[in-house]
């Protein structure tokens, strides 16, 4: 492309037809579909593990802790979306933090700033910080993304505190962004233990002020088995943000499903987040 | 991707007022256009956020049963080249919630509703058939093709099941029924036939393609149910080789092609290899207004397509 020209570029074009695609929906009173949209950033935090910031004022204005974006590579052959968790939103930016499992994400890791890719979202229910309480936000490896999200979220509210509780396999790459939000930070790696030690170490600490403590988490199952059953002893109420291989991401194909004492419910659409008590889980 | 919503070249963001050029019509039913919704893709909580679904021609709600399935444990789903691959097992709240929730829900806001019909056995596809008879839903399509229940494939690629199961619910209403077909059987023009001859108003086909993927990393299956039905781009020369084996087999039988489409162009390809109208499925995983904009695309290709155009407002066929 020459300099003198004013033909847009296809990325500007496309840029274009992404903001069309929201702007038609949104003004029929409809969700945005699929949408292009800018990269504005993508680092690595550590080995294969890779944040990535959007330019999407929708999904910016409208995206809580918990929710999650479909993603969609540029390869034909793949045409699934892949779910991620939002962890940020500055204004009209929206970071995610995903780890390489496979040849999609891959893909994903390996764009630029600047460069587009399709989105759909935010999709699914948020965690309910409507309560004043001491949320304490436990994370288990790459569930951080919606804790430091929901670290963000209660910042912003003058009743609540948070108290981040994150579990690493080695290095404690989400730290330096959760401690921007939340009122206290700990953390903990393999080589000590895991988060449910870091829970029994901070006990006291969580009943120190007024607030009650209500726990949020995300990560491994195991993990969340594990702090739900933590919380099941001292009756501290528990949010868990499931994962499941999904479909749509937005409930229409019954794909990613999970155990509850109301039945098989939708990850997606039903959840990702469910009670303690919804899950069974003792 | 052609099929992305983010191909300026190939689509249309004006979705929502769109003014319906080319109806079609299937065993007798208008509709306002060629493209409806896949059984399995469609639920109506999920989509309505999306567009207004009575812009369809046709909506195909997911399989109901006569009581509550719970469906498949563990991993439903794994991707394929240009594919999904799902196992649900037909997850479902059983045909009396339909009746009171997603049918109402539908006729209110003037849907064309074919409600999908699913069972193990003859005997529950008769007591589905025999609550939907007096409902208001417009077609009846029978799912004898699911590869993720026992029972829902064997019927549909057994030709003497086949024909004992549609002339039992041929006598239990005067509703259009359509029988889904597998394509997993060696000549679908039998069971194909054996549909006709027991009483079918109508053909859709192909359900999805037995398939399955393994984690090299653990030498399993990925999903639990081990195999699952391939659908997606990848599905597309399948679908439409059997819609043309089964035209060129059954000229005058209505047959709603389906496999593999995420644009108007290819359900093009469907309706000139002998189909009378399409649906839209996997499709709607990767973009839920996928449906809307195909038949959105199609109705402005058939513009320059007059002679198709006009025999499908009859209720005729390309082929």
């Amino acid at each position: 492309m020459t300099a003198d020209t004013f033909i847009p570029t296809a990325t500007e074009e496309r840029l274009a037809h992404g903001r069309a695609v929201v702007d038609a929906a949104v003004s029929h009173g409809f969700f945005p579909p699929r949408h292009t949209v800018e990269i504005a950033d993508v680092i690595e935090l550590d080995a294969g593990v890779i944040r990535l910031t959007i330019r999407d004022p929708y999904i910016a204005a409208h995206g809580r802790p918990a929710q999650f974006v479909d993603f969609f590579t540029h390869d034909p052959l793949k045409p699934m979306p892949r779910p991620f968790g939002i962890s940020e939103i500055q204004d009209d930016l929206v970071s995610f933090i995903f780890a390489v499992v496979g040849k999609g994400t891959g893909e994903l890791a390996g764009l630029k700033a600047g460069d587009v890719i399709d989105v759909m979202g935010p999709l699914g229910h948020a965690f309910d910080t409507k309560k004043p309480a001491n949320y304490v936000l436990v994370a288990g490896g790459l569930g951080v993304p919606p804790l430091i999200h929901a670290a963000q979220h209660i910042a912003g509210d003058e009743n609540s505190e948070s108290t981040a509780v994150f579990g690493y396999r080695k290095n404690h790459f989400a730290d330096e962004y959760v401690d921007r939000y939340a009122d206290r930070t700990y953390s903990i790696d393999e080589s000590e233990g895991n988060v449910v030690t870091l829970l029994d170490r901070i006990e006291n600490e969580l009943h120190d002020g007024d607030l009650p403590p209500v726990i949020l988490s995300c990560g491994p199952l195991p993990m969340m088995k594990a702090v739900a059953s933590w919380a099941a002893k001292r009756d501290m109420p528990c949010q868990l943000s499931l994962e499941q291989r999904m479909g749509c991401g937005y409930g229409t194909c019954v794909l990613c499903t999970t155990d509850t004492v109301n039945g098989r419910l939708k990850v997606c659409a039903d959840g990702p987040v469910f009670t303690r008590e919804q899950l069974g889980w003792e | 991707m052609t099929a992305t919503a983010a191909n300026p070249e190939t689509e249309t963001v004006d979705l929502y007022d769109h003014e319906w050029k080319h109806p079609t019509v299937v065993a007798g039913v208008p509709w306002k256009n060629p493209v409806g919704t896949a059984s399995g893709t469609f639920q109506y909580a999920a989509v309505r956020w999306f567009y207004d679904v009575s812009q369809l021609g046709a909506v195909t709600t997911k399989g109901v049963s006569p009581v509550p399935w719970e469906g498949n444990p563990g991993v439903r789903t794994a991707e394929g080249p240009a594919s999904n691959i799902n196992a649900v097992g037909l997850q479902n709240p059983g045909v009396d919630h339909y009746l009171v929730d997603d049918l109402p829900k539908l006729k209110k806001i003037g849907a064309n509703v074919v409600a999908n019909v699913a069972g193990h056995c003859d005997d529950d596809y008769a007591e589905v058939v025999a609550k939907l008879a007096d409902s208001p839903a417009d077609m009846l399509e029978i799912n004898v093709s699911c590869p993720n229940v026992s029972g829902g494939l064997s019927v549909g690629a057994d030709p003497v099941a086949l024909d004992r199961l549609i002339t039992r619910l041929r006598r239990m209403t005067d509703k259009p029924l359509i029988v889904k077909l597998t394509p997993n059987v060696t000549d679908i023009t039998v069971p194909a036939r054996a549909a006709v001859e027991a009483g079918a108003d109508a053909l859709s086909l192909i359900n999805t393609v037995v398939g399955m993927r393994i984690n090299t990393r653990t030498g399993k299956p990925i999903i639990d149910h081990v195999t699952g039905g391939v659908s997606g781009p990848a599905v597309l020369p399948i679908g439409l080789a059997r819609v043309w084996q089964v035209r060129t087999a059954l000229p005058d039988i209505p047959i709603i092609g389906l496999g593999g489409i995420d644009t108007g162009e290819k359900a093009l390809e469907y309706l000139y290899a002998g189909a009378n109208a399409v649906e839209v499925g996997a499709a709607a995983l990767f973009d839920p207004v996928a449906p809307l904009r195909v038949a959105c695309e199609l109705d402005d290709l058939l513009d320059d397509r007059p002679e198709l155009a006009a025999k499908l407002a009859e209720g005729k066929t390309w082929r």
